[in-house]
């Protein structure tokens, strides 16, 4: 009796769980997940089909305006560049984090981390006020003489995109931090002793092993400025207009819910395109990984 | 002529009271408690003290606010609507809303509200909704700034030589229509031939101000901020929010020539579930003329009351948009056509904002 129940839920091993039961213990998480995500998304998603009556229309107004084509690729060109910069910025610092040991490193970690329990409306006010035209930077620069006439800083695509990297900057950084602390120092070591210098050791062997950092770090940053708000509407201009915007314009102003919910639908479409492409790669660098 | 009316009109009152005095009982008990969904903070809470409470002791009826932006108001009505389960009795509208969201708002039988008749302007009772509050979109300037000559019409918002610097426009609300009307008025439209609107002209003549706008604002809090802070040197403002910084003392000042009315309408969801208590509130409001004065004084607008902004004096009466001096310089907007053409008006300030 009890040789038939180990049977079914552990291997025969003893030790490792079998599938079924891994199964049933990941039965609570998916049904939370279906129905406080998957079942709303899933309702809002069929009312752009079935609204105001089954037709693809929805979809088609998406397409006819130029205006939602526009604002699709500002969004993704957005999201692109805070993604790139916060990678180019992220590194160094997860580099180094991965480098220190002791007080210094809680440090520099209490630094990375500390702004993810601020507010990002908090963040976002704060570069408002260091960009506004009578603000910190303005006063500063003329104050020193390099400029007589304020620069427009606030309300451009510059403040959006720096304020943006500023918030999502720890979610490159973690993701890399646990790639690189995750490289053997035995690595650096052996190709030293091959007599490659620090640069090239660096280029050939941390930073493809860290590429699965950066790429987890990337995609994380990447979807999650796809769907920003609050900064683009405080820092931005309408011309820095992002796709969620729009919807919320749809569906607090103008009330056509099924054309939020179809510009939803292809936004959707998009993320979930990218994030298995981004996985390929990343499943692939793996692969790369083991392989050499 | 004026005596027959009147006289026709109490007539009327009376045949109107002694019906409701036949009327059975049921149909006129008052609910127990009345949901009113309005922007939070000063104005809710000036409503609170003048209206809600004054109202809970006259009729018995508990005031339940809820505190909610405007277009956050409509979203959730919207929702509420799709599941069939009303929660807000009274909301706040526009004019264009009265006309264009009629299919979310119950009927207002004009006749059954006699103080407002009474003591409200002669359009404070319109079919779908009752006049709160009544302001103007007009240009705010920093005094400072231009201290030797002010801007004072559209033409000068639009004057970059004479009057240089950074403006402030509002990307929210209606600005779909107050911008192309500001638009139009500075491309030398008259006020009583606005409509209908020329938008292929309007938006020729918003691409010269284009590279001139620094802000376009989202909230009135934000308009605000740029006025204090001189991110803009002149803006197009809500009056009350404009009338508030003035108070504060900080250097700008307004001009109603030319200002856009804005009312707040008081308006009725269809399917409230305190129907009763809603339009019992919506004639109080008018009953108490008292009331009026210092909420006008609390929320820098003025309310449809007639005998109230005769009550102030003539340099404070002239803060607001309904004495009779700056009432006349008022644009009185097409609501009708505004509410038929929405949709296009939209899409036209959308594309040419994010181009």
């Amino acid at each position: 009796m009890t040789k038939a129940v180990r049977s079914k839920f552990w291997h025969s091993d003893g030790r490792r769980l079998s599938g079924l039961s891994t199964l049933l213990l990941l039965l609570p998480f998916f049904a939370v997940i279906a129905f406080v995500f998957i079942y709303p998304i899933a309702q809002l998603l069929l009312i752009s089909f079935l609204e105001p009556h089954p037709t693809l229309d929805n979809y088609a107004r998406v397409v006819d305006n130029p205006v939602h084509a526009r604002v699709l690729m500002r969004t993704l060109w957005t999201a692109a560049l805070v993604t790139a910069l916060s990678a180019v910025l992220g590194f160094p610092v997860a580099h180094y984090m991965s480098r220190t040991k002791g007080a210094l490193a809680a440090l520099v970690a209490v630094c990375v981390i500390l702004p993810l329990w601020s507010s990002v409306l908090v963040r976002t006010a704060a570069w408002s006020f260091l960009l506004q035209r009578n603000g910190l930077i303005n006063s500063a620069l003329m104050a020193l003489g390099l400029t007589s006439q304020p620069f427009k800083l606030l309300y451009t695509q510059s403040a959006v995109v720096i304020a943006m990297t500023h918030v999502l900057l720890p979610f490159m950084i973690l993701p890399i931090y646990g790639a690189l602390r995750s490289i053997p120092n035995d690595y650096a070591r052996a190709a030293a002793v091959l007599g490659a210098t620090r640069l090239r050791t660096f280029l050939e062997v941390i930073l493809p092993l860290s590429l699965p950092g950066v790429v987890s770090g990337s995609l994380l940053v990447f979807l999650t400025a796809l769907g920003f708000f609050i900064t683009p509407a405080l820092l931005g201009s309408p011309q820095e207009m992002m796709i969620s915007t729009l919807v919320s314009k749809q569906i607090r102003e103008i009330l056509d819910w099924p054309f939020a919910a179809a510009l939803v639908g292809v936004l959707t479409v998009f993320v979930t395109l990218l994030a298995i492409v981004f996985s390929k790669t990343l499943r692939f660098d793996r692969l790369m990984g083991s392989a050499s | 002529m004026s005596k027959k009316t009147w006289k026709r009109t109490s007539a009327l009152l009376a045949l109107a009271s002694a019906l409701s005095v036949t009327l059975p009982a049921a149909a006129q008990k008052l609910e127990d408690q009345l949901v009113i969904a309005t922007t939070g903070g000063l104005m809710g809470n000036t409503l609170a003290k003048y209206f809600y409470e004054p109202f809970n002791k006259a009729r018995n009826v508990e005031v339940v606010p809820v505190a909610i932006e405007v277009p956050d108001q409509w979203a959730r009505a919207k929702a509420m609507q799709r599941t069939g389960k009303m929660e807000f009795d009274i909301v706040t509208a526009t004019g264009p809303d009265l006309v264009g969201r009629t299919d979310m708002l119950e009927k207002i039988d004009c006749a059954k509200l006699p103080s407002v008749q009474k003591f409200g302007v002669s359009d404070a009772c319109q079919p779908y909704g009752v006049a709160r509050t009544t302001g103007g979109m007009l240009i705010t300037y920093n005094t400072e700034t231009f201290k030797a000559k002010a801007p004072k019409t559209w033409a000068d918002f639009w004057d970059v030589k004479q009057f240089p610097g950074p403006r402030g426009l509002p990307d929210t609300g209606d600005s779909d229509w107050w911008v192309p009307v500001a638009a139009l008025l500075a491309d030398g439209v008259k006020a009583d031939q606005l409509f209908p609107l020329d938008l292929n002209r309007a938006y020729k003549k918003l691409d010269e101000i284009r590279p001139n706008v620094s802000v376009w604002w989202k909230t009135g809090d934000q308009v605000q901020q740029i006025m204090r802070s001189r991110e803009v040197v002149m803006a197009m403002s809500y009056s009350g929010r404009a009338l508030a910084v003035v108070k504060e003392g900080v250097p700008v000042a307004m001009s109603w020539d030319q200002a856009i009315r804005d009312t707040g309408y008081m308006a009725v969801l269809k399917g409230a579930p305190d129907l009763n208590a809603a339009m019992a509130y919506l004639d109080f409001f008018y009953a108490s003329s008292d009331a009026h004065v210092p909420f006008m004084r609390a929320v820098n607008y003025a309310t449809a009351s007639k005998s109230a902004i005769e009550l102030m004096k003539p340099e404070e009466r002239n803060l607001y948009a309904t004495s009779p001096e700056n009432y006349e310089k008022l644009v009185k907007p097409d609501f009708a056509w505004i509410g038929e053409h929405r949709s296009e008006l939209r899409e036209r300030w959308t594309a040419w904002l994010t181009r």
